[in-house]
């Protein structure tokens, strides 16, 4: 099964960090593809934005935010908007994706993704914002379930239930990341199998893998490891039922030499059931 | 918690707690004692897990506020840092992100009133020090992401006639900025970046252009009068304007080798994008 925008499967790809760059723009390692945080490009005109016009000269790069703020009370930010607009066509990418999450209020940014409940009242102010995104960015944004620390007395409804309803109604795409999925699960104390299973297939465009910290009474999601079996098992599982789709790994702490970091993320091969037939490495 | 306006409440409320100075039970208090009638405790929102109470769940992003501000101010200024030490850094990028917390949708910029934070900061030493210093970490900051500009060339400087110089406007990169420190900030930068013996922290007044040059920032050393002219020729005025208005100031003018001189350096060091005539 194919989403149903037809995005397509751009294979295993790796999360674009500045301690990696000299590494590929001297081996031009072969990778797949590559995903880049929006906003440490979109207001540099220095080695950053070089850097990157450089690898999307190369690669397909997807821009994947973390300050768009989908779920904030705070009006939408049209500067950041058209911004990330121009960004993405700048570099040409393939997607543009963002957390359900808000970063801050009454004019604040404390730059963390912070959950929301799951209410019918949530959902429709959502709904109406990633609407509303979409038109402005003339394609539909894809949305990313976070990993969440906290469950609030407001939620009238599961997480999964609601990602798959907000994307329903938003007619969103997603980027079902399963390492949150587990994290979240171990957190809250689910069934991460059942949340899995619970997703609109035809919506997911793009999965994400990464490593966590336990810390016996909760989990974090720091990004700064291998990705478990607990993990790999779920996206087995995830890509049974979407076939092949973009899989991307994170690594944000105790960065590894990109080497370590790709052939992490080339791991997701073992569970997916068609290689894609388009080499876009150099 | 079930209509947009509970929703705010909700997002007020949580701010408040993962922002606040406080220990998290009593910053939870603070933010309920400060919301509406319809939060009267950390309980009315978040629920229990089977390993940790309310309060201790909201303490997880509770802590990782300052950790992010801090890490993001580190990258930016690591010579304040350096000079003040790790905890007492903490400290300054606690106080300071409470007057003048994140309103962007990037933490590049979270930095832009330190300069002047520390100079109001009467509990630093040498603060008029680390005032210089955090400017011209500012300073580099903003120029690494400025806009790039070919610099002119020098077949391109050798090609305006002799009778056009009086006219002309030499326009600079976007990049530069053009900074008068009184202190040695530059050096000290130089002394932490080289692992060197440390400066002075007595009083020298320097005058830099601080601006990229292809990917990289680079900091030119300039003299007083140079300085001036230049921040003339970058207000717009012509070359005759802006020596005229150097020689009122400085009650004398700029001899020929002088002016051959500054230009040669700063048109090899690339410090201008064009010449209008």
């Amino acid at each position: 099964m194919s989403n149903r925008w037809n995005f397509p499967d751009l294979g295993i790809g790796v999360g674009l960090r500045t301690v990696h760059f000299p590494h590929i723009l001297t081996s031009w390692p072969k990778v797949d593809w590559f995903e880049a945080i929006s906003e440490n490009f979109m207001d540099s005109e220095g080695r950053p934005m070089a850097t990157l016009e450089e690898i999307a000269e190369r690669y397909p790069i997807v821009l994947h935010g973390v300050s768009m703020s989908i779920g904030s009370t705070d009006p939408l930010d049209l500067e950041y908007l058209r911004k990330l607009k121009a960004l993405a066509r700048r570099v040409d990418a393939r997607w543009i994706s963002d957390h359900l999450c808000w970063t801050g209020v009454s004019g604040r940014n404390v730059h963390d993704l912070l959950p929301l409940p799951y209410s019918d009242e949530v959902l429709n102010h959502l709904v109406k914002r990633i609407r509303t995104v979409s038109e402005i960015l003339e394609r539909p944004l894809i949305v990313e379930n976070v990993s969440s620390y906290v469950e609030f007395a407001a939620s009238t409804t599961t997480e999964w239930d609601f990602l798959a309803r907000v994307a329903e109604e938003a007619d969103c795409g997603l980027l079902l990341d399963v390492n949150n999925i587990y994290v979240s699960s171990f957190n809250h104390g689910f069934d991460p199998a059942e949340y899995v299973d619970a997703i609109p297939a035809d919506r997911v465009v793009q999965f994400h893998l990464a490593g966590h910290t336990n810390k016996g009474t909760h989990i974090l999601d720091t990004h700064s490891d291998y990705v478990i079996d607990a993990v790999w098992d779920l996206y087995a599982r995830a890509n049974d039922r979407t076939g092949p789709t973009s899989t991307l790994l994170e690594w944000d702490e105790n960065i590894p030499d990109f080497e370590i970091v790709h052939r992490e993320a080339l791991k997701a091969r073992a569970f997916r059931a068609v290689i894609p037939e388009e080499s876009y490495a150099v | 918690m079930q209509s947009e306006g509970r929703l705010e409440d909700l997002q007020q409320w949580m701010q408040a707690v993962v922002v606040s100075r406080e220990e998290t039970e009593a910053a939870c208090a603070l933010a309920s004692a400060a919301s509406t009638e319809r939060i009267s405790s950390v309980e009315d929102v978040i629920l229990p897990s089977s390993t940790l109470a309310p309060a201790e769940r909201v303490a997880i992003y509770h802590r990782m506020y300052l950790l992010r501000m801090m890490e993001a101010l580190e990258s930016d200024f690591p010579c304040i840092e350096h000079f003040v030490g790790h905890g007492r850094f903490h400290k300054l990028v606690a106080d300071y992100v409470e007057v003048f917390p994140s309103r962007s949708y990037t933490l590049n910029r979270l930095g832009d009133h330190l300069p002047d934070f520390i100079q109001s900061d009467e509990s630093l030493r040498h603060r008029s020090f680390l005032y210089d210093l955090a400017r011209l970490e500012l300073a580099v900051t903003h120029a690494y992401d400025a806009s790039p500009a070919n610099p002119v060339t020098p077949e391109l400087i050798a090609a305006v006639p002799d009778d056009g110089w009086d006219r002309a406007r030499l326009r600079p990169v976007p990049s530069l900025q053009l900074m008068a420190f009184r202190y040695p900030v530059s050096e000290y930068l130089e002394s932490v970046q080289e692992d060197l013996e440390h400066p002075s922290t007595t009083r020298k007044d320097s005058w830099y252009a601080i601006y990229r040059r292809g990917l990289s920032v680079r900091r030119l050393e300039l003299s007083r009068r140079g300085f001036h002219l230049l921040l003339d020729l970058r207000e717009g005025k012509t070359l005759g304007e802006s020596l005229a208005r150097l020689a009122r100031k400085f009650r004398r003018g700029v001899s020929e080798d002088e002016l051959f001189s500054w230009f040669r350096d700063w048109t090899a060091n690339g410090i201008f994008s064009s010449v209008e005539i």
